[in-house]
């Protein structure tokens, strides 16, 4: 027996609007989980539900553009708000990563809450799958780290949850995702803090903008080469901004510039990963094009950890 | 056929949940400190690993031991569940002279049934900060790696089995065959012993 998606559907679809009487936001992201998660919400709930997405100023290049036409093409009922003041504002001196997480997913619940209101949602429908719940902790099981979406909720939070995804892993959503026609389903997982937690120490938007540009060469050269066949496409890729300065030379002229570290795994449902052996040809043009294209970085490492012992994400 | 899995806290509970899902198993994750009564009838249990240390914070094992004792049936305890199993029948675990996180390589030396139609030599994952030093009475020691003397052993009459390594995980290889042996056991073991009944 494996996991049937079709059978998942039909329960989900029958079971949600038992949970939620009334009506119901969900919180969508554009990535895998909480696609999946609004449509089947949207299939059981109509126009009884609201997708809202929030712009955090920490998203991928490209992404909020992205993320309103796949709920358009989805015709999912939803919002876009662009917040990204308020988050920059929020994090601000803000170092310790847990604290990041935190701060990101109370953030996130007071602009649904305050969506939720006017729309009269009493429901909160989240993509939460199974390592989130896991790796955030509680009673014997040690927290690895706050998934903003779980440990990040503040404990006053109105609104009721709801978790159609929860005992699912990456591997299972993305069948249910095939199965409702959802355009993301092959799409890499993206942390729900965004680039925050791809930015080692203080997050600032001018840092925001150094990963992101890094992490769309990544993704350009690795998908890439992943279509030509040079290597297998890894679960996910992506460029992390170090807090560490070292020296280099740039047309004869000593710079003092960052470091970014690119990170690529292999894994079926993030909860065991091998670091990815990307050819060495692929990661030098990742290299040379980042340090010229990204003002500031003169110096591009590559991430040899497994998880266990490492995590995937830095944070 | 049903199997529960005793949470004891471990990062991969779930997924020993899903493996067995996977394997047409009825299962469910339950407590560790639920009451002998909620497993009556089943036909196997798991005990799983987790954050606890076995030899600092016994007592955040909960009723591990009373399952032991008189469950009677299979039973499969994984990392903090098999160091456990080893503490509480006569043996003893402590802080490993190297933990082991992430790949490792087993050797079989002992093949049992749990290792049934397996290579003996194999990758497996790891996540441990303590291990095994000393065997219950009455145990046999099957397999190893390179830091690690115990990484499987059995009861040598009842089906009692613990895993130092992790068979629920993707990158193990040929976890899911270590569950359907077990499974395996699970049905023939048709005489559910009886034990300080």
């Amino acid at each position: 027996m494996t996991f049937d998606a079709k059978a998942f559907i039909v329960e989900q679809v029958e079971a949600i609007p038992k949970q939620v009487p009334g009506k119901a936001i969900i919180a969508c992201s554009g990535g895998v989980d909480s696609t999946t998660a609004a449509v089947l919400a949207s299939r059981a709930l109509g126009d009884r539900l609201l997708a809202v997405y929030v712009d955090t100023g920490l998203m991928r290049k490209h992404e909020t553009e992205d993320v309103a036409r796949t709920l358009k093409d989805l015709k999912v009922n939803h919002r876009i708000l662009r917040a990204a003041d308020e988050f920059f504002a929020a994090l601000r001196g803000i170092v310790d990563p847990e604290k990041k997480r935190v701060i990101i997913g109370n953030k996130f619940v007071e602009l649904f809450e305050r969506e939720a209101k006017p729309f009269g949602a009493d429901h909160l429908v989240q993509g939460t799958i199974a390592p989130d719940w896991i790796e955030s902790g509680g009673q014997l099981r040690d927290r690895i780290k706050t998934h903003h979406n779980v440990a990040g909720l503040p404990p006053n939070m109105k609104v009721k949850l709801v978790e159609p995804l929860r005992d699912l892993y990456k591997d299972e959503v993305r069948a249910v995702a095939r199965a409702l026609g959802v355009r993301v389903a092959e799409r890499q997982p993206f942390p729900g803090p965004g680039l925050a937690v791809r930015i080692v120490g203080e997050v600032t938007p001018d840092k925001a903008a150094l990963v992101r540009d890094a992490s769309a060469i990544v993704e350009e050269e690795i998908e890439a080469a992943a279509k030509d066949k040079r290597l297998a496409l890894p679960w996910q890729y992506f460029a992390v901004l170090l807090p560490i300065q070292t020296v280099g030379v740039h047309g004869d002229l000593r710079v003092y510039g960052q470091t970014i570290a690119v990170r690529a795994v292999d894994s079926i449902d993030g909860m065991t990963a091998v670091y990815s052996k990307i050819p060495h040809e692929v990661l030098d043009r990742i290299s040379t094009r980042i340090t010229n294209e990204v003002p500031g970085i003169n110096r591009v490492v590559y991430d040899a950890s497994n998880k266990p012992p490492a995590t995937i994400e830095w944070e | 056929m049903r199997v529960y899995v005793v949470d004891n806290g471990g990062q991969w509970t779930h997924r020993e949940w899903r493996v067995l899902k996977y394997l047409g198993v009825d299962t469910k994750i339950v407590p560790n400190d639920s009451p002998m009564s909620d497993l009556q009838g089943l036909d196997g249990l798991v005990l799983s690993g987790g954050a606890p240390r076995v030899g600092i914070d016994p007592e955040k094992m909960g009723k591990n031991g009373e399952y032991l004792d008189a469950f009677g049936g299979p039973i499969l305890g994984i990392c903090a569940g098999h160091q456990f199993m080893a503490t509480h029948l006569g043996g003893a675990a402590a802080p490993a002279k190297v933990p082991e996180f992430g790949k490792s390589v087993l050797k079989v030396h002992h093949p049992d049934v749990l290792f049934e139609g397996l290579p003996d030599r194999f990758e497996v994952w790891e996540s441990h900060n303590d291990e095994v030093t000393v065997l219950p009475p009455d145990f046999t020691a099957l397999a190893s790696s390179p830091n690690c003397s115990v990484q499987a052993m059995r009861h040598r009459e009842r089906p009692l089995f613990g895993l130092q390594f992790h068979p629920e995980v993707e990158h193990t290889q040929f976890g899911s065959d270590i569950f359907r042996n077990f499974l395996k056991v699970c049905e023939n073991s048709t005489e559910h012993e009886v034990l300080g009944a």
